[in-house]
């Protein structure tokens, strides 16, 4: 067993990562999901990183990885700062709703046809009522003495 | 099998690989359908992805034995289905419950890879602190059911062919690293070879590595150099004396004299930028424009 295989494969699965995040944060219009790429982008170069430093036999490429971490940490914290900030803006986590900031020479995105509803994707099983619903003294109810 | 058959073998299985990638990406990113079109795109996309990752891990494991790397393989399928997961899926929320399934793929992968304390960090910063912020978000800021822009992308066929041809131009250079001048097939044979030559300059660093023998071998990987005498000529002088050794028992703490060592500033200055982040986000948040602080005041309250 060499480790070379290892290591290209590594290589590998970080391409994958690394090139999946960048769809996600080309295609996906929700401020969270392009977070969650970015983060899927950091995973990538960390997985290429540690790769590396199985190849040289040193401990530079975990070194980064931790620091990558570190900075993936700070950079989530501000990020999701500016995204609530946004929501409260907008009301939307949508990042087309920011698209007055573009170049002056940008086309605007239009939404075109949208489906009307989505109804079956927000099918969730339900448990079927059962039993005689008893009634509740809601003062008795807001004034426990003993919790 | 010459070299430039086994070459093109591997080239054309590659291409095909990442143009079931592209194709696969584009049915199932949200385009702005619904009903039966959607879900017959989907479950076609999913196919092309499975037809896609089996190329993938035919031309990527054509090398070794079982073992490791079967292990390998499992974890690194489940970080890559869960991170292709997290693109596609509508729903932001089951999108973060994706990427904490391919967190737990790749933590995997640093584990085999033999980042001990890299892989249980990934878990507990990640999966532990990050996710949750973004599930604390998520449901801070989530409009009620499915809101429109989750169900439309930016350019789908752009972004997944760009992401293809990326991933295309990379695998193809880790292949040409893993190629090299001897043919692919010979890789282990010539291994074994340089092994034997490089070992007598590596005596003194194999009783440091007796625990796991595979781990004296690691600089001696002639598939990643350009030649052979290259490789064995520079490995003894960029070895260091430490290797990531998996199996060994203070793994661990040589990384943190390594940490604390040689990259003490890097660490205070990680620090500062932790600080320097932690107050900013403060500052951030608790700034609200005067016309909006009403709306924004409950919000900014349980943040």
């Amino acid at each position: 067993m060499t480790p070379a295989p290892l290591v290209l494969d590594g290589l590998v699965v970080g391409a994958m990562l690394f090139a999946l995040g960048l769809v996600g944060i080309l295609a996906r219009r929700n401020l969270i999901v392009m977070f969650l790429s970015a983060e899927l982008m950091l995973q990538g170069v960390s997985v290429s990183l540690v790769s590396w430093s199985r190849h040289h036999g040193d401990w530079g490429g975990q070194m980064l990885v931790i620091f990558v971490l570190t900075v993936a940490a700070c950079e989530a914290a501000v990020a999701l700062v500016f995204v609530l900030q946004a929501f409260a803006r907008t009301g939307r986590l949508d990042s087309a709703a920011w698209q007055s900031l573009r170049e002056s020479n940008l086309p605007r995105v239009v939404d075109h046809e949208l489906p009307a509803s989505d109804a079956e994707a927000l099918q969730f099983p339900r448990l079927t009522p059962a039993g005689v619903q008893p009634a509740v003294d809601e003062d008795e109810a807001l004034e426990r003495e003993h919790v | 099998m010459t070299p430039d058959g086994g070459l093109s073998i591997v080239g054309t299985v590659l291409a095909v690989a990442v143009g079931c990638a592209a194709a696969s990406l584009w049915l199932l990113l949200p385009r702005g359908e619904s009903g039966l079109r959607e879900r017959a795109a989907r479950r076609f996309g999913m196919l092309l992805g499975a037809v896609a990752l089996g190329l993938f891990v035919a031309t990527g494991h054509r090398l070794g034995g079982v073992g490791e790397e079967a292990t390998f393989l499992v974890v690194s399928l489940v970080a890559v289905i869960g991170a292709a997961a997290t693109i596609v899926t509508r729903s932001p929320v089951y999108s973060a419950i994706w990427f904490a399934l391919a967190l737990a793929g790749v933590a995997g992968v640093l584990l085999v890879l033999g980042a001990q304390f890299l892989g249980v960090a990934t878990i507990v910063v990640y999966a532990g602190a990050i996710l949750v912020m973004f599930l604390f978000v998520l449901m801070l800021a989530q409009p009620t059911g499915m809101a429109s822009y989750d169900r439309v992308s930016n350019e789908p066929l752009l972004s997944a062919v760009a992401g293809a041809v990326l991933l295309g131009l990379l695998t193809l250079f880790i292949g040409r690293l893993s190629a090299g001048p001897p043919s692919c097939c010979a890789v282990p044979t010539k291994a074994a070879a340089l092994a034997g030559a490089n070992r007598p300059t590596n005596e003194s660093d194999e009783a440091d590595a007796a625990t796991e023998p595979a781990a004296a071998d690691t600089p001696n990987t002639p598939a990643l150099a350009d030649t052979p005498p290259a490789a064995s000529s520079s490995s003894p002088t960029t070895r260091r004396p430490s290797p990531p050794d998996m199996l060994a028992r203070d793994h661990v703490a040589r990384l943190g004299g390594e940490l604390f060592g040689r990259h003490l500033l890097a660490v205070e200055a990680a620090g500062v930028l932790l600080l320097v982040a932690l107050i900013g986000s403060i500052a951030i948040v608790s700034r609200t424009p005067p016309e909006e602080r009403l709306e924004a005041r409950p919000r900014r309250a349980s943040a």
